[in-house]
């Protein structure tokens, strides 16, 4: 047992680092999504158990109406994002000139099927570009904030005593804190642009990351398998990141999901307050200046809205398609199937 | 532990929570451009002038002592008065008369959420994974997702303009009035002082608003009711009480659903405090003049003891209705001890 553990993490050492940490993510990632993934780490008996249960399992948990549904909507919104020049009928610029030869707030037209916003600029235009901005924040910050989270709530669960005090008094101030006045108040400070509003909503996610894992490490501390690498001699460090970590992941896989959606939508809130960055297209702030002339263009604030709707409802479907499928309290939902498999086979 | 003892726990724990929320929204204020000095004098003052003003304010003085004498202040309700959205007007009275509405709004919104959220979330528990569940879901979802001033827009757009049904934005018809100020809250003040008219009116106007906020609240009781229903339905009571016979209906509606709300409360209490740290969207889509809108303006004007003012408010309101939720758990489920 000690022996090969010790050859591993030599081999892991002479390793490059940025290798270790893209196989660690992939191989974390498969164990997550795909159960029976860990086929090398098992006894026969438990390959047998994985294979025939848990994948089918998994799968069929997620093939739900509402779930299928969210992933073909993240999947609509992913494509607007990255292939804009080739979906949409007007390049970047063309849909943030200005044409004084247009009617500004135009119905729809020949060339313009969704009407025109202010400055005669295109509706369906800035519907597609709007989806790289929203992701090109989104992702980013909730990267920064799981990354960050994970290793302070780590820390502070498994070390207890003070260091648990001061990093949870402190989330504790964040959450007390309503989250867009905080943007609003940074983004005040330090200028409207796309990376301030990306370090804001990375920031102030991880109090929200750090809660969530803190609480699943101390149940997890607890358990058998800690003492076991205790024993076996592995240090603090090894035992938080590659013992505790990879089983206390779940929820922040749920919550990462949901969240996703969460900033695309506060982000909307903020552009439609005034607080984006001007250089982008952005839906929240579409609507905004639309809402002036909302008895006379209704489209021009219908169409970004509803994107906006699409992009988060997306995200939701499949964060809660995902949540059904892994929370373990949850398993009693689909215990009416089971029961019946198992009569079945009786 | 007694209640007594455990309250007392709860609130030094809330201590150093407030205590950084404070913190944070002083260096926040000092860290936003420009002097107040600025925005109280006229565009022609001379440096001697703005240099006054500042002395006047503290301004001069070491961070240190402006942190301490900003705590002192706050706490003798010495708020100071506002720079630039009612110049010279005390902060406390400002704030004084948003929050009510904000309180109100919210008061009424979390209400019909609550009963509508715990009714819908049963019935999805109790017909999972079928259709009628699946569309309750998935409106619920949809609740979570939309954007709130969106969907105020639509409404207004429709109701108001197309059918011309409701009012479209403010709380009141102009030139309709006021009731005699007693309580500055306006639902009060309309009973008290006998203006139905008034009161009327005022109901009239929320009912979009109030619509909006609990479409969006709604969505996650009815989410948390479920999954607690449906962790509930499992358990050897409810299979109990079927095998003695009761009947469905009297099963989840009374073994099952008063055990189920416990984390429901939760939610509940989660929402209402935010709601009334200011629906910041919705308060500005139909101007509504709450503490959420002034919040809004407060940060494009820095007007910053506005701001310190507010952020102190919403923050003291979460605090508050997250500590009596936490109480109302032992008076609600008496398992729990203190």
């Amino acid at each position: 047992m000690d022996q090969p553990d010790q050859e591993k993490l030599k081999a892991t050492k002479k390793d490059n680092t940025l290798k270790h940490i893209f196989s660690w993510i992939f191989r974390n990632i498969k164990f997550l999504l795909i159960p029976g993934s860990r086929i090398e780490e098992l006894t026969f008996k438990e390959i047998e158990y994985e294979k025939t249960i848990s994948k089918r399992k998994f799968i069929r948990r997620l093939k739900s109406v509402l779930t299928l549904f969210g992933i073909v909507l993240i999947l609509v919104i992913a494509s607007f994002a990255v292939h804009a020049p080739w979906i949409s009928p007007y390049t970047f610029f063309e849909v943030n000139d200005v044409y004084p030869e247009l009617i500004n707030y135009g119905p729809p037209m020949p060339g313009h099927p969704l009407g025109l916003t202010e400055f005669g600029r295109d509706v369906l235009g800035r519907m597609i570009w709007g989806a790289r901005s929203s992701l090109t924040i989104a992702l980013p910050s909730i990267a920064l904030s799981v990354a960050l989270g994970i290793v302070f709530g780590v820390l502070a669960g498994y070390y207890g005593g003070w260091i648990d005090s001061l990093i949870m008094r402190i989330c504790d101030v964040f959450l007390a804190f309503p989250y867009i006045i905080l943007v609003m108040v940074v983004v005040a400070i330090w200028g409207q642009r796309i990376e301030i509003i990306m370090l804001a909503y990375g920031f102030l996610g991880i109090p929200g990351y750090a809660r969530l894992i803190r609480g699943s490490v101390l149940q997890a501390r607890e358990l058998p398998y800690v003492q076991a690498a205790k024993v076996a001699g592995a240090g603090n460090r090894r035992i938080m990141f590659r013992h505790i970590l990879p089983n206390t992941i779940q929820p922040v896989l749920i919550s990462f999901t949901f969240d996703i959606g969460g900033i695309i939508l506060s982000l909307a809130g903020l552009g439609f307050l005034g607080y984006s960055d001007p250089q982008m297209v952005e839906w929240g702030n579409d609507v905004a200046h639309a809402k002036g002339r909302l008895p006379v263009a209704p489209w021009a604030s219908f169409w970004p809205g509803l994107m906006i709707l699409i992009a988060v409802l997306g995200f939701m479907l499949v964060g809660d398609g995902l949540r059904d499928a892994l929370d373990p309290r949850l398993k009693s939902i689909f215990g009416g199937r089971k029961k019946k498999e198992k009569k079945k086979k009786k | 532990m007694g209640m007594g003892k455990y309250l007392i726990r709860r609130i030094l724990m809330l201590l150093p929570v407030l205590f950084g929320a404070l913190t944070l929204t002083f260096i926040l204020s000092r860290l936003m451009p420009g002097s107040p000095a600025y925005a109280l004098l006229p565009e022609q003052a001379t440096a001697e002038d703005i240099a006054r003003v500042e002395r006047e304010l503290g301004l001069d003085r070491p961070i240190w002592e402006q942190f301490f004498r900003y705590f002192g202040d706050l706490f003798t309700g010495n708020w100071g008065v506002s720079l630039s959205i009612a110049r010279g007007q005390p902060v406390w009275n400002i704030v004084l008369q948003r929050f009510p509405r904000t309180f109100e709004i919210a008061l009424l919104s979390i209400f019909i959420a609550g009963f509508i959220g715990i009714k819908t979330g049963v019935i999805s528990a109790a017909h999972r994974n079928k259709t009628r569940d699946t569309i309750l879901r998935g409106t619920a979802l949809v609740g979570v997702a939309i954007p709130v001033f969106w969907m105020g827009l639509i409404l207004q757009y429709f109701l108001g303009f197309q059918l011309d049904l409701f009012p479209v934005v403010g709380y009141k018809t102009p030139g309709i009035g006021d009731p005699p100020v007693i309580t500055n809250f306006r639902l009060i003040d309309c009973i008290i002082g006998l203006r139905f008219d008034l009161l009327g009116d005022y109901l009239f106007h929320l009912i979009l608003p109030v619509f909006c906020l609990s479409f969006i609240t709604l969505a996650g009781i009815t989410r948390q009711t479920r999954s607690s229903m449906l962790e509930v339905l499992e358990q050897d009571y409810v299979r109990t009480a079927r095998a003695k016979g009761c009947e469905e209906k009297d099963v989840i509606n009374k073994h099952a659903r008063k055990n189920a709300l416990i984390p429901t409360i939760t939610v509940v209490g989660l929402q209402f405090g935010y709601l009334l740290g200011g629906a910041i969207l919705t308060e500005t889509t139909f101007s509504l003049h709450g503490i959420g809108e002034l919040l809004v303006v407060a940060i494009q004007n820095f007007d910053y003891f506005v701001l310190c003012a507010v952020v102190m408010i919403t923050t003291l309101a979460f605090i508050i209705v997250n500590l009596s939720i936490d109480l109302l758990y032992g008076i609600v489920d008496p398992r729990i001890r203190y």
